[in-house]
């Protein structure tokens, strides 16, 4: 039975001292005589000498062992040094240190009663040192021995030094501890690095394999898109030939024939539908479908939506509707594609929708435009909802028996969705019908940004819009016009054109038909077919010798380039130089037609002022002003008399004139006048909104021209 | 001149202080050229093979330097123990107290004149 009393770890050399303390203390406790205790303490000291020396330190053990009295005192020192090489010599006394030493172990002998040494090199060294308790010493229970510790302790007074001591050892400890936790650490990391490394090559190997899949699946992309256009040619020749053979070309055939031709020929559509989708699919798999971005409007495109599928359209039970959120802005996008990805959402919401409607709708959210496509059609399960967009996935149904497709229409339009930035989802609910939707970004890039106007100098006249891509050719017209008495502004696309006219109005627009490949042709249709602008005059100049065309959409007057300076200024002259609207102001009160004139400033307008009634009728017949603003109550001749005579006058009977008075009018007066005149406006109520755009809309040109001035 | 260095080793001292006592007696013996040394160890309870052998290193050192050493005060324990040892302390002088051995120091070293038996400088 051992009972350990205490250790002390030996690191530094005060742990030496510490050491043998320690031992006479603990000898004196356990009963030994004074003498004892300076031999164990010597003891103890020689061997832990050994230890811190040889082996950089150690551990010495207290043990009080023995089950009967008389016990032992046990003093073990060990170390994991490099063990003793000569310790059988030693042993025998043959030994003479190096050092001059080599007492310790031998006189350590002599000190106690017993003696063991173990070394094992570079293992260390244990050296077991015992001595008998005194005879008279009681038997030491464990009990006992906690009692001895507990005096131990008591005893070592805790000075600064000794609790720094202590601390420090509790410190080493707790390095000596840390470190073996690093090592494990080192250990496990180890192991980690191991692990990975297995994890690595597990990578490497799911690379290789993914390296093939892709390689198979470009070789399989690559097929496709070679064989589909090899299947096309006999498919063609197939097409061609039953037709031939249905037309009867070569003599009729009986029913039964034309009944089987018939068959061909449809299979032979069908198969020809599957090569196309799986070609486009193959296409945009092998990257060799090109986005091709251009600005349109939405509107257009449902447009050509709706006559593109008429043909599809034969149930008289659904109804296809298109529906436009206020006006969502030109998209920048390949409408090529963005057609097709709706055309066959349409195509599906109309094959599967027995009753009810298909309604496809635009609206722009944030700078993304959501087209969908709802239908009230059979609908599809969840489970489905995910495959459909995987290539030959399709619903099995009774309907969809009925109208088989390919399966291909829905991935390809996803994947057409993808090459524009975009995504195609779907809701829908069985029974209820399906909502397509199709996200697009509003700008599949960056606008290219519009090529920039040259500007010029104000000048006054009319104002000519020049729509030219080229600003060298602009500057060219800016330099011809300059002294003609026009305007000049300059629009360098599509877009900035339709805002400038929009926005200021222009007397003639001059527009070159090539402009970087935008569609002017539809520029001039749309113009020439809004209630708007149907009077604005165009002129073409372009290079393409198309007169016809250019005509038949309205445009008002072709030239080809090159053209000369005068021919162009001539144009100028006769569509905005002569059309530019005469106004005549017969008012006796200087200032309100100085009022008049402030409101039409900067209305493409000449004005002439007449301060009497015989001075205005003379202007009118003269001049033939394109609009008479007359005051009735001027001095001497009055505006009712002004005006009768202005309408007996054949010279002046056409042109429109309006009342423009202060006066209070009775109900039946101004019913009277506004028979005769074009309109009766009250001088306080012209400054209001709405009434310059009322006579607009009565006076058509010229009010167009009031209503785009800065009056309003 | 001719003083007596006395130290008095108070403390339990590890080796390296034991060494660094002996590397400082030396060198007070020659700045004082001391003629004698007297080393109380009375304090200590125990000496061991390294601390007896430093002991009589110092002794023998002091002789080289033309100084007696003298330790004094060493208790019973101590001298059974260092004997059991088997620790010859070869070469040094002993006495029971400081005053035993300064009579002892001074006996030695009789008839030289220059030795001033009375001034002792302490080491510690």
């Amino acid at each position: 039975m051992t009972i350990p009393i205490l250790s002390v770890h030996v690191r530094y050399e005060q742990d030496t001292v510490a050491a043998r303390q320690r031992s006479r203390q603990i000898a004196r406790l356990l009963g030994f005589d004074n003498q004892d205790q300076t031999r164990i303490a010597t003891a103890v000291s020689e061997i832990t000498r050994n230890a811190f020396r040889y082996a950089g330190g150690g551990k010495v053990e207290f043990i009080v062992e023995g089950a009967t009295a008389p016990q032992l005192l046990l003093v073990r020192v060990t170390d994991s040094g490099a063990g003793i090489e000569d310790l059988d010599r030693i042993l025998d006394g043959r030994y003479t240190s190096q050092t001059g030493m080599g007492l310790g172990i031998l006189g350590a002998r002599r000190l106690m009663d017993q003696f063991e040494i173990y070394s094992e090199p570079q293992r260390g060294t244990a050296v077991t040192l015992k001595k008998i308790l005194p005879r008279n010493a009681p038997y030491l229970s464990q009990a006992d021995v906690g009692a001895i510790v507990d005096q131990i302790n008591r005893e070592s007074p805790r000075d600064t030094l000794a609790e720094l001591e202590s601390q420090n050892q509790e410190l080493l400890r707790t390095l000596h501890e840390l470190r073996r936790r690093q090592e494990e650490l080192t250990e496990l990391n180890q192991e980690l690095e191991d692990t990975n490394r297995g994890v690595v090559a597990l990578y490497a190997e799911l690379d290789e394999k993914a390296d093939h899949l892709r390689r198979a699946d470009v070789l399989k992309t690559k097929f496709l898109s070679n064989m589909s256009h090899e299947f096309r040619s006999p498919l063609n020749s197939i097409l061609a030939l039953s037709d031939l053979l249905l037309g009867h070309s070569d003599g009729p055939l009986n029913s039964e024939q034309a009944y089987q031709v018939g068959f061909i020929r449809k299979a032979a559509e069908d198969l020809y539908e599957l090569v196309n989708d799986l070609l486009d699919l193959a296409k945009v798999e092998a990257g060799k479908v090109e986005v091709r971005p251009n600005y349109f409007e939405v509107v257009n495109l449902f447009g050509a939506l709706r006559g593109m599928l008429r043909p599809l359209f034969l149930n008289q039970s659904v109804a296809l509707t298109f529906d436009i959120e206020d006006n969502p802005p030109s998209v920048f996008s390949d409408e090529g594609k963005v057609s097709q990805i709706l055309r066959n959402f349409i195509s599906n919401a109309l094959k599967f929708t027995e009753r009810g409607e298909v309604r496809v709708a635009a609206r722009a959210q944030g700078d993304r435009l959501i087209l969908s496509v709802a239908d009230t059609g059979i609908g599809i399960g969840k489970e489905d909802q995910d495959r459909i967009f995987q290539d030959f996935a399709q619903v099995d149904g009774p309907l969809q028996r009925k109208y088989k497709g390919t399966g291909l229409g829905l991935p390809l339009s996803r994947k057409l969705a993808h090459l524009l930035r975009g995504e195609v989802s779907v809701t829908s609910q069985l029974g209820q019908g399906s909502i397509f939707t199709l996200d697009i970004p509003l700008e599949w890039e960056t606008r290219p940004p519009d090529p920039a106007p040259v500007e010029f100098a104000t000048e006054t006249g009319p104002l000519v819009l020049i729509v030219e891509n080229r600003p060298d050719a602009a500057l060219m017209y800016a330099k011809w016009l300059k002294g003609s008495g026009t305007r000049m502004v300059h629009a360098a696309s599509i877009r900035d054109a339709r805002f400038r006219i929009s926005a200021e109005r222009p007397a003639v627009v001059i527009l070159d038909i090539l402009l970087d490949g935008e569609d002017t042709w539809n520029l001039l249709a749309s113009l020439k077919a809004s209630p708007e602008t149907s009077d604005l005059p165009i002129i073409v100049v372009s290079t393409i010798d198309d007169p016809g065309k250019a005509y038949h959409l309205g445009a008002d007057e072709y030239l080809v380039k090159p053209v000369g300076r005068d021919e162009f200024v001539a144009a100028i002259r006769r569509f905005a130089g002569f059309q530019q609207p005469k106004i005549l102001i017969i008012d006796d009160d200087e200032k309100d037609r100085y009022l008049l004139k402030h409101r039409l400033r900067g209305a493409p307008v000449e004005i002439a002022e007449a301060a009497s009634g015989p001075d205005g009728i003379s202007m009118a017949v003269a001049d033939r002003p394109n609009l008479i603003f007359l005051d009735l109550g001027l001095p001497g001749m009055t505006g009712h008399e002004v005006l009768s005579a202005l309408k007996e006058d054949p010279r002046t009977k056409g042109i429109p004139v309006i009342i423009h008075t202060s006066a209070r009018l009775e109900p039946e007066e101004r019913e009277r006048l506004g028979s005769v005149a074009a309109a009766v406006v009250l001088k306080d109520e012209l400054a209001r909104e709405g009434a310059l755009d009322r006579l607009a809309r009565e006076l058509g040109a010229v009010g167009r021209i009031l209503a785009g001035s800065a009056i309003i | 001149m001719g003083e007596f260095l006395l130290v008095t080793i108070q403390v339990d001292m590890h080796d390296r202080l034991a060494m660094s006592l002996q590397d400082d007696l030396t060198a007070q013996i020659v700045r004082h050229t001391a003629r004698g040394v007297l080393i109380d160890i009375s304090a200590l309870e125990m000496v061991d093979s390294f601390i007896g052998r430093m002991l009589s290193n110092i002794a023998n050192m002091a002789r080289l330097l033309d100084a007696e050493t003298v330790v004094v005060g060493m208790r019973p324990s101590v001298a059974i123990t260092l004997v059991e040892l088997g620790m010859p302390m070869r070469g040094i002088r002993t006495a029971l107290d400081v005053e035993k051995g300064m009579t002892a120091l001074k006996i030695a070293l009789q008839g030289d004149p220059s030795t001033d038996a009375g001034s002792v400088v302490p080491i510690d």
